[in-house]
């Protein structure tokens, strides 16, 4: 009767498990355990302790085996991007300022049509990849909601350098209703936020592809086999020449992807030079302090480790 | 050897003090024991050359001419290591301090700059600055006129017009009456000013209090022109 | 080792001028430190810098 209900128990995990089935072989499990009689265990000494652990393993078996069977079937198609040679990955390489200029005029030609960036300002630019004037005259361009006038009428104003980049809508709600139900997430982050980071969004951006056979996309959707499910709400935006660069760059479709994501990094990261500039002073000269400190210890040591205790025998 | 003295010397000082006190036996015997131990003469010095730095090898040359040398090689590294510690030392106080002075982005909302070709002579625009109203008046020639010639005893709170102005036709003011906090209206009043609507205080082209219950002038913004034509306050 | 003596006489024998020699050392030491770091990053980093293409488009602005 035990070996059968062993096998029982066994079987479970060769079986793709759902709730029913785990507590089936929690039952088996516990029965197995107790030698075919439940009783048993609230009668007796000291296995009462031990049957939960053993419940709980069962369970996490079941679970596991069920949960695992149902994620390969969603992630079958989804591909994982490369990684590429960011002229900004080492430890102390900058961003490519130049690139970063770029990125933002990609951004505002391309991207900023439906994704905002709340919490980067025009002042955030100068000193980066603009001067203060560029700033002040490329936060000219918008407007933005001003005071109410003596009527109390609400009024707008033109934008000034301390204001954040503009939402392309007014509100969540505006943003999916715009875009088939999907909202354009915040850019602001979104390096930082997204597995794979840079190469994900370089990948995303330069990764449309027609469906394979068996593929279903629907209207309004495009086939990226980089995005998680492989069906995104964001078609192809970049094309030859989608924008116009100043310093003469040939506007290719992995030319905007890669400046785009430079800037996208950098808004992540505004922080990103000053941080491996730093780290790099704070790491030599604490190497430094590392090697004194030693020094010292060794010079105070010094007479308690040279110490030496002989000892003689009582005849010689 | 050792320890038959002690013995030896435990038994002296029981006979001596015969049925007194063990503790003061015990003193007594520590401190013949110590007394007792004699020099280390018979004992083979073990050999330390290994262990020794050049300039103390030589047991019969005075080792302190090198051994300053080494000191001052080991302070040397010392005040070395002290001063690259000044280095985050420095960096964490100032790091530390910075954080009581205001962000990037307050910084960048504290100041207002004011386009002064679009105010015409007479107008007095009011604008938001700090979350509270600006003046920004272009005073005429009589209004000029005006706040210049005020005897100042008759003034509640006096200040003379040079005071509060640094080009004669523009007045930068804070619309806030010093009274309750209300904001006055502009080119009103008895005095040709401002006048507060919610309980009656008059100011003069220099924002100067002049009748009603306010104790105050209204105040002055700190503030500097850019060129003839931009002004930036705060 | 006439030199360190030297010295050792002169800064180091008293903590008061050890201490003071540290402390005027440190405002030294982080001089140059901190502008050798930076030499060294705008080299690592020729060309990618904002200071680097700054001319480019501060000059427009005259």
């Amino acid at each position: 009767m035990r070996s059968v209900e062993v096998a029982e128990v066994k079987g479970l995990k060769k079986m793709a498990a759902n709730w029913q089935r785990a507590a089936n072989g929690l039952r088996a499990g516990y029965r197995w355990f107790t030698g075919g009689q439940s009783l048993r265990v609230t009668g007796s000494r000291g296995k009462a302790g031990r049957s939960p652990m053993f419940y709980g393993a069962v369970a996490a078996a079941g679970v596991v085996a069920g949960y695992s069977v149902v994620s390969v079937a969603a992630a079958e198609a989804e591909l994982h991007p490369p990684k590429y040679a960011w002229s900004h990955k080492g430890l102390l390489s900058a961003l490519d300022h130049q690139s970063i200029r770029r990125g933002y005029l990609v951004y505002k030609e391309v991207c900023s049509a439906c994704h905002s960036m709340q919490y980067i300002s025009f002042r955030n630019l100068v000193g980066v990849s603009h001067t203060e004037n560029e700033a002040r005259v490329l936060a000219e361009e918008y407007e933005y909601p001003g005071d109410n006038d003596e009527e109390g009428n609400p009024t707008t104003r033109q934008g000034k350098i301390s204001d954040a980049f503009p939402n392309p809508y007014p509100n969540d709600e505006a943003a999916k209703f715009a875009n088939n139900g999907a909202l354009p997430p915040d850019l602001s982050l979104v390096v930082l936020g997204r597995e794979g980071e840079d190469d994900y969004i370089f990948s995303i951006l330069t990764g449309y592809f027609d469906p394979p056979e068996g593929v279903e996309v629907r209207e309004g959707m495009a086939y990226n086999p980089y995005f998680p499910g492989g069906v995104i709400a964001m078609p192809q935006q970049l094309f030859l020449d989608s924008v116009e660069y100043e310093d003469g760059t040939p506007a290719t479709v992995s030319q905007m992807a890669k400046d785009v994501t430079t800037f996208l990094r950098w808004a992540s990261e505004p922080y990103h030079d000053d941080r491996k500039r730093i780290g790099f002073k704070v790491i030599m000269v604490t190497s430094v302090l590392a090697l004194v400190a030693f020094y010292w210890k060794r010079r105070v040591w010094s007479v308690l480790k040279s110490r030496k205790i002989v000892y003689y025998s009582k005849g010689s | 050897m050792y320890v038959r003295s002690l013995v030896r010397t435990l038994q002296r000082c029981r006979s001596l003090t015969a049925g007194g006190v063990p503790a003061a036996a015990f003193r007594g015997a520590t401190a013949a024991v110590t007394t007792t131990r004699g020099a280390h003469t018979d004992l083979p010095v073990p050999d330390f050359s290994a262990y020794r730095n050049s300039y103390a090898d030589k047991p019969n040359e005075a080792s302190s001419r090198g051994e300053l040398g080494k000191r001052a090689a080991a302070y040397m590294v010392l005040g070395g290591g002290l001063a690259a510690g000044m280095v985050p030392t420095k960096d964490a106080i100032v790091g530390l301090l910075s954080t009581m002075s205001p962000s990037a982005d307050v910084l960048a909302m504290a100041t207002i700059e004011v386009d002064l070709s679009a105010i015409p002579e007479g107008k007095n625009v009011v604008l938001k600055w700090q979350g509270k109203p600006l003046f920004v008046r272009h005073r005429t020639a009589e209004e000029i006129d005006a706040a210049k010639n005020v005897d100042l005893s008759t003034l509640r709170d006096p200040q003379a017009d040079d005071a509060r102005v640094q080009r004669d036709q523009w007045m930068i003011l804070i619309g806030v009456c010093t009274h309750l906090g209300c904001v006055p209206i502009a080119n009103a009043g008895e005095y040709g000013g401002y006048f507060c609507p919610c309980h009656g205080s008059h100011y003069d082209t220099s924002g100067r209090i002049r009748k009603g219950p306010a104790p105050l002038n209204l105040a002055v913004p700190k503030y500097k022109f850019e060129t003839d034509t931009s002004l930036v306050v705060g | 080792m006439a030199f360190g003596n030297a010295v050792y006489n002169a800064l180091f024998r008293r903590t008061s001028t050890f201490a003071l020699t540290a402390v005027l050392g440190g405002v030294v030491f982080e001089r140059w430190y901190s502008s050798w770091s930076d030499s060294m990053w705008e080299r690592i980093n020729r060309g990618k810098l904002w200071k680097d293409i700054a001319h480019n488009y501060e000059e427009a602005d005259e």
